[in-house]
């Protein structure tokens, strides 16, 4: 073992503090989505009754599954076409003194889509392909948008639980609300505690110096704890640098690593608790907490064990000494092995996508411990939507149980019926369907930018493919970046964008549909029959669904990538 | 409004009380567009706006050396470079950095290295550690700590571990007048230690401890 086992303290310190906080941030949450007094009532209230007024709208105004959908669908399509309009004309748009040229409209869909459903994958390069103004104004825009509609979809999902008209809430109070209480407060503070770790924030875009041995070197500036902080609180996981979170200047010390990784896991890890705050039954957050620690947990000490052992390819190297810290290539210095290994599983188990040390360079079974975050996109997955995903697999388990047992399945005093199953079924067969058919299409026409094409390409060259694929269905965004793929050519960038559009509004209609669908329906006292959910037989069993569904749908196309890089 | 008609005082029946009657209609498709597009205008004001100008004006007010990007000046007093941001020092008196894929130009952004399986990986290390073995003298037993040879992720790390420092003091000071005592104390000065123990690592910011030691070169 490469590194010192002391240095896995401050890991487990993080994990349990972000635990600590869950139960209490997490009720908080919930009480955002819920008709009562909250704190700062009395400076909020008229500034979102004033935004109410000028939307045109009223708490009072309750939607259906289909309204609900619409005016989500309405505004995220508004957000595209401002920020595929922006990036399409950056060059003359203000803002632009580093001179970025107008992007392509491949390139500009592909980003406009990108960021638009909170996956934040780049196929540019920061400094030199968008300007100032199109990471601040628009891109900074969708940073916002796309967290919170991710939340509204939660709740609005969530409250089909606890109501029997069919209604789910009203989208612009949900939206509203979700900025005023949530997201705008968080990020401010957070953005001010990343300057007092040494991330900069200022106006100036660059900055040209000479250097030591006389040459010249541009410092590319900008308010990046501002963006950084939004990025990460709302698993968006864009950076404001292209090297994104192992950027010194974006990550500046272990500390604010820690940090930032507290920040990433902090939404996603407290969402179960605001389920059971919306639901009023406190114990009922547990199995999903259970579930999600079960396989997080997992994930990391296998990332970390896989880091922290030898690479057998260079031990041939005679010149080569060996390193106390893990893996140097493609890590950065400052961090512990173990402190990186948090920081990039919690950003791909979360949805996230940020990275602090190159992807490309881990370990295979590293890049398969991730791969998998991403296939299951639920543990805890990105803010909202990865919940959502949990949810739906907890009716798909449960129908599933009942059905072994020849009892009625319910949920909450909700019936659990075919029609449920459907668009559970619909959303979780969204997501292979979207990575497995462009994998074998562009793989097997020998789509431009896939070295060694279908024949010659190898394992490590399927696996940047696959893990790109996959990484805009489950609107990660996390990047393998291999030199022997090259994923910015326009096929790759319409598929990729009509893909992170699937994987993010299908899952959408389903949650919504099946709020709608709970939302028309009694409730049910518990009975004798009853399933128990909130215990730990249902944890497991709900984790071994997770585990098998997932691993059943992906191995033949893992064995292709990752597995036959391991053997 | 229209008045009963039978002319009876008094107010209209109160609605029913349930939420579900008293709802107003739901939205037309219109009134969907024009709240969207009120909605964008709204958050918009907020998020290019007044969130990023008022993080930067606490940020400038409470921490100017970090938010304006921890400069590092010349003894002359000319900008440096950014003490976070590796640049090229190589230079056979300076210290160097760890080798970046993009020789530091951030413009390139960064690049990832080959994969761990893949042979362009063993290649690049031997053809660095060629490279720093022409350049001079390390060690005795010849072996060049790997985080020395190894690119980082970000291509501008400026940090290394004390080893990969220390094991440069050979070299500098074949190319100085300085001694191997004296440069490896300088080096011992400048290393970083955790805050609190094992958050992070040890570690040397290379551009600081070249910037330190220029006025010792007489230049």
């Amino acid at each position: 073992m490469t590194f010192a086992l002391g240095s896995l303290w401050d890991v487990i310190v993080v994990i349990a503090l972000i635990l600590a906080i869950a139960p209490w941030f997490g009720s908080y949450l919930g009480r955002v989505y819920m008709d009562r007094p909250l704190f700062g009532d009395t400076i909020l209230n008229p500034i979102e009754r004033a935004v109410y007024r000028v939307l045109g709208t009223s708490p009072r105004r309750q939607m259906r599954a289909r309204e609900y959908m619409l005016a989500l669908l309405l505004f995220n399509g508004a957000v595209f076409a401002f920020l595929f309009l922006y990036f399409f004309f950056q060059a003359g748009l203000p803002l632009d003194a580093t001179g970025a040229p107008n992007m392509s409209w491949d390139l500009a869909f592909h980003s406009a889509v990108s960021f638009t459903t909170n996956t934040d994958f780049t196929h540019f390069t920061n400094e030199s392909q968008v300007s100032m103004g199109s990471e601040l104004i628009a891109w900074g825009l969708a940073l916002f948008t796309s967290t919170a509609s991710g939340l509204t979809v939660f709740v609005a999902m969530v409250r089909g639980f606890v109501r029997r008209d069919g209604t789910l809430g009203n989208f612009y109070v949900d939206f509203t609300r979700t900025m005023t209480r949530v997201l705008i407060p968080l990020a401010t503070v957070f953005a001010i505690i990343f300057v007092l770790f040494g991330v900069p924030e200022t106006l100036r875009n660059y900055i040209d110096v000479t250097t030591l041995n006389g040459g010249t070197q541009t410092i590319y500036l900008g308010p990046v704890a501002s963006f950084q902080s939004i990025s990460l609180l709302g698993s968006n996981g864009g950076g404001w640098f292209s090297a994104n979170a192992a950027s010194p200047l974006a990550n500046p010390t272990a500390a604010s690593n820690l940090f930032m990784t507290g920040v990433m896991m902090l939404i996603p890890f407290s969402t179960p608790f605001a389920f059971a705050q919306v639901i009023r039954k406190r114990q009922e957050a547990w199995p999903f907490m259970g579930t999600i620690l079960i396989i997080f947990v997992i994930a990391l000490g296998l990332f970390i064990a896989y880091q922290a052992a030898t690479n057998p390819a260079l031990v041939s190297i005679p010149n080569l000494g060996l390193s106390t810290n893990g893996y140097p290539v493609g890590e950065e210095t400052r961090f512990s092995l173990p402190e990186a290994s948090l920081f990039q599983v919690a950003s791909v188990y979360g949805n996230v996508g940020a990275n602090n040390l190159s992807i490309g360079s881990v370990s295979p079974v590293g890049q398969l411990v991730l791969l998998f975050g991403m296939f299951t996109q639920s543990t805890p997955g990105g803010v909202g939507c990865g919940f959502g995903t949990l949810l739906l697999f907890a009716v798909l388990a449960i129908f599933v149980g009942g059905l072994m047992v020849g009892r009625t399945p319910e949920y909450l005093g909700k019936k659990i019926q075919t029609v449920h199953v459907k668009w559970a079924g619909l959303a979780l067969l969204v997501h292979p369907a979207i990575i497995l058919i462009p994998f074998s299409v562009g793989v097997l026409i020998g789509a431009p930018g896939i070295a060694g094409g279908t024949v010659g390409a190898s394992a490590h060259n399927f696996t940047s493919v696959l893990y790109e694929l996959t990484s805009e269905a489950a609107n990660n965004g996390s990047a393998l970046s291999s030199a022997a793929f090259n994923d910015t050519t326009p096929f790759w960038n319409v598929t990729g964008a009509l893909v992170m559009l699937a994987g993010r509004f299908v899952p959408f209609w389903a949650m919504l549909q099946v709020g709608g669908i709970f939302s028309e329906q009694e409730i049910l006292p518990p009975g004798p029959g009853t399933l128990k959910t909130a215990s730990w037989t249902f944890t497991i069993y709900l984790t071994m669904i997770l585990i098998i569904i997932s691993a059943l749908l992906f191995l033949p196309v893992m064995a292709l990538g990752p597995l036959a890089q391991i053997l | 409004m229209s008045a009963p008609a039978s002319g009876a005082a008094g107010p209209p029946p109160r609605p029913p009380t349930s939420p579900v009657a008293r709802r107003p209609p739901a939205h037309s498709a219109g009134g969907h567009a024009r709240a969207a597009l009120a909605l964008i205008a709204l958050t918009l004001l907020v998020t290019a706006f007044v969130y990023p100008l008022f993080v930067t004006a606490v940020a400038q007010l409470i921490d100017p050396y970090a938010a304006n990007g921890s400069l590092v000046y010349y003894p002359n007093g000319t900008v440096a470079g950014s003490a976070l941001v590796a640049q090229n020092t190589d230079t056979p008196y300076l210290f160097w950095e760890r080798p970046s894929l993009t020789d530091y130009n951030t413009t390139l952004g960064a690049d990832t290295p080959p994969g761990p399986s893949d042979p362009a990986l063993g290649a690049l290390l031997n053809e660095t550690i060629a490279y720093m073995e022409k350049y001079g003298t390390y060690t005795v037993n010849a072996t060049l700590p790997f985080w020395l040879v190894a690119p980082s992720s970000s291509d501008i790390d400026p940090d290394l571990t004390p080893e990969a420092v220390l094991v440069q003091v050979m070299r500098v000071s074949e190319n100085t007048n300085l001694t191997i005592a004296w440069l490896t104390d300088f080096v011992n000065a400048h290393i970083t230690n955790p805050p609190v123990p094992y958050v992070g690592v040890p570690y040397v910011d290379v551009l600081q401890l070249d910037l330190d030691l220029l006025p010792h070169l007489g230049r």
